[in-house]
């Protein structure tokens, strides 16, 4: 048992480790995690220089979170789909590790390098434009940060399954963008919406990173609601990681009848 | 002992026609093949493009699901017993795909190694020995998108290496290699077959697998048209011999009034640039000789040779000269 979990956190591991090195050698990657991160964050600090420091901050969080969506759909989707023309996802899926959780490492390199690239463009242009960013509950705030990692490495696994099952999935992409921002209140509160999409949200690990990260940057909820925040985050997150086992072996077993697992059948 | 064993092996894919109407079509690329192979022997998968080699290969992989009848890998079954089938196989499929261009052969190798589970210390000794017995020392810190087609190709085979696999699958691989390339992975395959791995070798090179398959199953259209060892297979034509003629541009319709000729078995063309080599298989020998130039009167001939059948001819012959 011991020895079977050292080898999945060698693959989690190693995982994280070419999908980084990969995103380091490709331009748009690049452009995506450095200097689009940049544009945005001065941009809306910028447009927030006379507003008040509270507004800023959640204006800071929510589009970081955006930012970080973006970063999940397209690097982690485009990455299985390179896989494919590649020829690699057949490779990988021939090989005794479970693609699960060579998704998993994907993914989470991705938000990795995606969430220290907003913190340091958001802190940096910031300072540059001399407009303290104050947090409320800095150690709460960083709390909620890990586990924001925890809830779209979850998601993601998730996503990144039906680009394995749905060779033409690229083409919805860019639909997917924008109901996520607002079903998970990263921009604007979900109260805004009708009701009757409120359950949606509370399904949504990501809607319960951004209400602890809101709340615990703003000070807008009490202690007790960022920890209700935090334990439905790991909750569903938890579910997504559990459920992608049968997820993954239904989708695995779809693509092998369908012949989706490359370009050339 | 079989190391693997097929039994009325079929696959079946759907393609659709029309963008207003559309419609399915059903394509049958493996149509109930039943071969086995002996643990330790290199076996040969002869065919023409689209004959179902490859597919074939994707189904013992575990890559795709058989649509009827069974295969088994060492005994186990290749839908039920995926998983624990993929640690005790290899596989190259033809081609450059299936590798990380921007990263180097040895990061390629390195996360292959983790994938198949190889312990650390075991893969930071076999990576090296791998890399030089493909012939890669010197040049596996270099990204794989510089790499020649060659290079690309030895580093699959050093890939399919990492975990000491029982089973090696060979999807083509000295497509598109030049002689010298292709000899050398021809040699690396003598050596496998040494070390006693059972081998699914498919190509396209009829010297290639006379050379090195102990048996040969032809394939054409989905089904197994003959099994045998390369010298039995060349006995099917051993009443023919093969009529070479030199042409230089063949008009549409000569090639149909040759087919036609009542003693012509099968008709194959050969084009090497501005000329075509026209091989006529026949029982007749040098005898039908005149009967054939008459056939392409009119044509612009030049050598004109009568030699002995070769494993290619029975194999151009097996599958009724459909090259």
């Amino acid at each position: 048992m011991v020895k079977k979990i050292k080898g999945i956190l060698r693959v989690i591991r190693m995982s994280f480790e070419i999908e980084l090195r990969q995103n380091l050698t490709d331009g748009f990657v690049l452009f995506g995690i450095v200097i689009q991160p940049l544009i945005v964050a001065f941009t809306a600090l910028w447009m927030l220089k006379d507003k008040g420091p509270d507004y800023a901050i959640f204006i800071v969080v929510g589009s970081a979170m955006t930012g970080l969506w973006t970063a999940l759909l397209f690097n982690s989707g485009n990455s299985i789909i390179g896989e494919r023309w590649a020829g690699t996802l057949e490779t990988l899926v021939g090989t005794p590790s479970s693609l699960r959780v060579i998704v998993f490492g994907k993914v989470l390199a991705n938000i990795t390098q995606s969430l220290l690239s907003m913190i340091g463009c958001y802190t940096l242009i910031s300072l540059v434009m001399g407009y303290p960013l104050t947090l409320s509950r800095p150690i709460f705030f960083l709390i909620s940060i890990l586990l924001t990692v925890f809830a779209f490495v979850g998601f993601g696994v998730i996503i990144a399954s039906l680009f394995i099952l749905i060779p033409d999935f690229q083409r919805l992409q860019n639909t997917l963008e924008f109901p996520v921002y607002i079903l998970c209140g990263f921009l604007f509160p979900i109260a805004l919406l009708p009701g009757w999409t409120t359950p949606i949200s509370y399904i949504l690990s990501p809607y319960w990173a951004a209400r602890a990260l809101h709340g615990s940057a703003l000070g807008a909820l009490e202690i007790n609601q960022i920890y209700i925040s935090w334990v439905m985050l790991i909750f569903f997150s938890a579910v997504y990681i559990i459920g992608s086992s049968a997820l993954y072996r239904l989708v695995l077993k779809r693509a092998r009848v369908d012949a989706t697992l490359n370009t050339t059948g | 002992m079989n190391a693997i064993e097929i039994s009325n092996l079929k696959r079946q894919f759907k393609t659709t026609i029309g963008v207003i109407k559309r419609q399915t079509k059903e394509v049958v690329a493996v149509d109930g093949i039943s071969f086995d192979i002996h643990a330790g022997e290199l076996f040969g998968l002869l065919g023409p493009n689209g004959a179902g080699k490859t597919t074939t290969i994707k189904m013992l992989t575990t890559l795709l699901i058989p649509s009827s009848g069974t295969a088994t890998i060492m005994g186990l079954d290749v839908v039920k017993d995926a998983e624990k089938i993929r640690p005790r196989i290899g596989f190259i499929f033809g081609g450059e795909r299936g590798l990380y261009w921007r990263l180097s052969g040895l990061d390629n190798l390195r996360y292959f190694a983790t994938l198949y589970y190889v312990d650390a210390n075991v893969a930071k000794k076999k990576i090296p020995e791998l890399i030089e017995l493909v012939g890669l020392k010197g040049r596996e810190k270099e990204k794989v998108e510089g790499y020649s087609r060659g290079m690309r190709q030895r580093l699959h085979i050093a890939r399919a290496l990492l975990h000491d696999p029982e089973v090696l699958f060979l999807d083509e691989p000295t497509m598109g290699l030049d002689p010298v390339g292709a000899r050398e992975m021809r040699m690396t395959i003598r050596d496998l077959q040494s070390a006693k791995k059972t081998i699914l070798l498919t190509t396209h090179y009829m010297f290639e697998a006379d050379a090195l398959c102990e048996r040969i199953a032809v394939i054409n259209k989905g089904k197994i048209i003959a099994l045998n060892t390369p010298e039995k297979l060349k006995h099917t034509v051993q009443d023919l011999s093969v009529v070479e003629i030199e042409i230089f541009g063949i008009p549409p319709g000569f090639l149909e009034k040759v087919r036609k000729l009542e003693f012509v078995d099968s008709v194959v063309v050969e084009t090497h640039n501005q000329r075509q080599i026209l091989l006529v298989h026949t029982p007749k020998g040098s005898s039908a000789i005149s009967d054939i130039v008459e056939a392409l009167n009119g044509l612009r001939l030049g050598k004109i040779v009568t030699r002995e059948p070769t494993l290619e001819d029975a194999y151009v012959h097996l599958v009724g000269g459909q090259l």
